[in-house]
């Protein structure tokens, strides 16, 4: 199915999700995530009304000429062959201009910094990881479980319990969805 | 079974609902915010932000750090430095209290702009500790500029209000284009401190402003939408103002320090010792020297 090079996407089937925050419950405990930090989120738009009311996972959406990696003033960012985009934490001076970048809310900020400031960018890593030694102890600390490297699939996509949650090569991705739209005669 | 695994995720739900409540970007407010992205009726800042910080702010610096202080180079050589005799009388003009308060809006500065370059330029740095240090600084030096700006804009407001001899000034560029010593329509402070003044100051407190907004990031929701945007908007044109008017402070600043240092010989000791010389006064201040003669002051 795949054409020359894979490119890692995620999709959210908004027909499929049911709000249970799975996703996100499931990614702050594999990666460990101090408080207030979420990589990823459930957000449900148009609440309480009928027939309208649909909710979708978002996260990082590991875009194709990310817009993060374009204004980072300190060029720490860097796109992975397969197309996941990760940042070097030691790199990153938490200036906040990628979020600024960012057409989904992705990149956050610990109030980690000196005087309480906001210290380096975190955000998700589709599960692999950072620049460090792979499933290194400093890796698992700075940017969490690298299960890309133990060929597991991302961790929110695994645990969501209607695979409304799809990762992987984006044209996989499309062809399950077109299935799925065709034989239900519904969908975006 | 079904109850434990309920209490284990009911109270991490609460968690982060306790968060989001008090967070206008990660919270309830992150769909709005995310939606101002590229939605027709919204301002659309995140594309120009990209592409204004991806591809010209940086070089626009580049121009402005090379060019300014190779115009006043070529200034040096071919025109030179105005010279006044520092054996003749002295005037006093900066009081003490005037001297000390410039002195630490001069020290603010000269943190401000190498730190702020530093960052810009933070790709060449190699970014980490040495970049996260000048950031670091850059909110310091703030603090210290936040003390001096108010004294300074008002002590010097009255004398730095335009006058019809500003106009003249601006005609002939303040004499700077010939080396002629002859009487230059000014005041106490000529046109072109005036333009510093106002945009150190004014400018500076739209920099505190937008600069504390970017620090803070997260802060009360009512202030972003007083302008009606939404969070990141406030802040994508927070961080686009802060640089506009940082190209126009770095290029007003080296304009500065060049008059002071270098255009006009020694003109430097006025801020450090509070006395001009006579005969600088006399010619670059001919309107202040007259009216300090009517006055019999000298
Ligand atoms: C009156 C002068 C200025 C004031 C009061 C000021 C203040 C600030 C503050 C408070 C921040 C936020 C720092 C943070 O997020 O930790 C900031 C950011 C920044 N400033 Fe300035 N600044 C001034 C002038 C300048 C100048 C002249 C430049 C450039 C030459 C500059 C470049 C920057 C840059 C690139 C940032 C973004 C990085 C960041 O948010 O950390 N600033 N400024
Ligand atoms: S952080 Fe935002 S801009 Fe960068 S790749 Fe992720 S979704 Fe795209
Ligand atoms: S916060 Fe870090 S990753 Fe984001 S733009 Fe600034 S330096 Fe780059």
């Amino acid at each position: 199915m795949s054409s020359e090079q894979a490119r890692m996407k995620f999709y959210c089937d908004n027909n499929r999700c049911i709000e249970c925050y799975g996703c996100s419950v499931a990614c702050a405990e594999a990666h460990e995530l101090p408080v207030g930090i979420s990589r990823r989120k459930v957000i449900t738009l148009y609440e309480g009304i009928e027939g309208k009311e649909v909710s979708t996972s978002i996260a990082c959406m590991h875009c194709s000429d990310a817009p993060c990696a374009q204004v980072c003033p300190v060029n720490c960012f860097y796109i992975r062959e397969d197309g996941i985009v990760l940042h070097d934490k030691e790199k990153c001076i938490g200036c906040g201009y990628c979020l600024y970048a960012c057409p989904f809310g992705a990149p956050q900020f610990p109030r980690d910094g000196a005087f309480g400031t906001k210290g380096a960018m975190d955000k998700c890593t589709m599960c692999a990881g950072g620049p460090e030694e792979t499933n290194s102890e400093k890796e698992r600390h700075l940017y969490g479980h690298n299960r890309i490297a133990e060929g597991k699939v991302p961790i929110c996509a695994a645990v969501c319990g209607t695979n409304a949650l799809l990762v992987g090569d984006a044209e996989e991705i499309s062809a399950i969805y077109r299935k799925r739209v065709s034989s239900k005669g519904q969908g975006a | 079974m079904k109850k434990i695994i309920f209490s284990i995720i009911t109270p991490l739900i609460l968690a982060s609902a306790a968060y989001a409540a008090d967070s206008q970007i990660w919270g309830e407010m992150i769909l709005s915010n995310i939606k101002a992205y590229g939605e027709v009726s919204s301002f659309s800042l995140g594309p120009l932000f990209v592409l204004l910080q991806s591809a010209y702010f940086s070089k626009i610096f580049l121009v402005v750090v090379l060019a300014v202080p190779t115009v006043f180079l070529l200034h040096y050589l071919i025109i030179g430095p105005k010279v006044f005799s520092h054996d003749g009388d002295k005037i006093y003009v900066f009081s003490l209290f005037q001297r000390i308060i410039h002195l630490i809006a001069a020290v603010a500065f000269l943190i401000l702009i190498p730190t702020g370059l530093m960052i810009i330029f933070g790709k060449y740095l190699g970014g980490g500790s040495l970049v996260l240090g000048a950031r670091y600084l850059h909110g310091v030096a703030t603090l210290m500029f936040i003390v001096s700006v108010i004294p300074m804009f008002l002590f010097w407001l009255i004398e730095m209000l335009p006058t019809l001899d500003d106009i003249k000034w601006v005609f002939i560029l303040g004499g700077y284009l010939s080396k002629e010593i002859k009487e230059i329509p000014a005041g106490k402070f000529n046109a072109g401190q005036k333009m510093w003044f106002w945009v150190a100051s004014l400018g500076g407190v739209v920099m505190i402003a937008t600069g504390a907004a970017m620090y803070l990031q997260d802060f009360n929701y009512n202030i972003a939408a007083s302008f009606g945007l939404s969070q990141i908007d406030f802040l994508r044109a927070s961080a686009l103002i802060h640089n506009v008017l940082a190209v126009l402070i770095t290029a007003f600043f080296f304009t500065h320090a060049y008059m002071s240092l270098f255009a006009i010989k020694g003109a430097i000791h006025s801020i450090i010792t509070g006395y001009k010389e006579n005969d600088e006064v006399k010619y670059l201040h001919s309107s202040f020297y007259k009216k300090l003669k009517k006055q019999g002051q000298i």
